[in-house]
């Protein structure tokens, strides 16, 4: 009697658990894609009527939502960037520039410093799943309203530490440079499927390109 | 205990009230609201607090 209703409960655990994985791996994504979806159409919309720049007035509606990124490499079309990495902005299915510990140099700002980001590996969009298949040289470009800018990964760290904040230094001298510039940070954890360490990987600003009325893509994105 | 020879799920099969297909109607309703409630209130709640899908640098 007792042995067949702790038995039933181990199979109900199991079941549980092997559901679980399929919250997490699948049905995660589904909601969080219709999200970026929604909130990219909601950003395009908002640059086709003429919005201003992010943080100008008009840019509630929007989310933090300020710009798309590309990235050939990783595949998957492009990627809503919003402000901040916290689990609530990430479960978005998009992908978040840092507030904290090191703030962000965001790009439109013209200023140099890191423009640096994250977003989930796996499950809740995984829009840096195939953050591995990026190789030193590839393109990253950073579409906002008016400008695309060209990124070219220059540096790949595999395998660091979750606590390892230098990444994100406006310098990373982990990448190997030394001098301030426009460098870009991609930050998720590795191995898929876990949380043990993070991926890095580094590009600097090759040039900018101006958006034209039809929004073609730069050569690196045909 | 009051759960016979046939374990808890066999204890709820037989106070479902109906016939065999009643019964095996009831009994897909009770698993998908199940399902229902893990995916909408308890897998969310329970994620966060594993260790699998935390992605930023951070000092804490």
């Amino acid at each position: 009697m007792a042995v067949s209703v702790l038995g039933e409960l181990l199979i109900t655990a199991g079941l549980v658990l092997g559901l679980f994985v399929v919250y997490s791996l699948w049905w995660t994504n589904v909601i969080a894609d219709r999200e970026a979806d929604r909130q990219a159409d909601k950003v395009r919309d908002h640059w086709a009527q003429g919005g201003t720049a992010p943080g100008g007035p008009g840019a509630l509606d929007t989310g933090d939502g300020i710009g798309f990124l590309h990235v050939p490499a990783m595949s998957g079309g492009e990627i809503l960037v919003e402000k901040g990495t916290s689990a609530k902005v990430l479960n978005d299915g998009v992908a978040g520039y840092y507030t904290d510990p090191v703030k962000a140099v965001l790009p439109t700002s013209g200023k140099k410093g890191n423009f640096s980001l994250a977003a989930h590996r796996d499950g809740h969009g995984a829009k840096f799943h195939n953050i591995d298949k990026i190789k030193k040289g590839d393109p990253i470009v950073f579409e906002t309203k008016d400008t695309w800018y060209v990124y070219k990964a220059y540096a790949i760290l595999p395998e660091t530490s979750k606590y390892n904040v230098d990444v994100l230094d406006a310098v990373p001298k982990e990448s190997g440079r030394t001098k301030p510039g426009h460098y870009i940070t991609l930050t998720t954890c590795t191995p898929v499927y876990t949380s043990r360490y993070r991926y890095v990987v580094w590009g600097e600003l090759v040039r900018t390109e101006k958006v034209d009325s039809e929004r073609t893509p730069p050569a690196e994105l045909r | 205990m009051g759960y016979g020879r046939d374990g808890m799920y066999g204890w709820i099969w037989r106070h479902l009230p109906g016939n065999a297909w009643i019964k095996a109607l009831i009994s897909i309703v009770l698993v998908l609201a199940v399902v229902y409630v893990l995916f909408q209130y308890v897998f969310p709640w329970a994620e966060p607090l594993l260790p699998f899908n935390d992605v930023t640098v951070d000092n804490s």
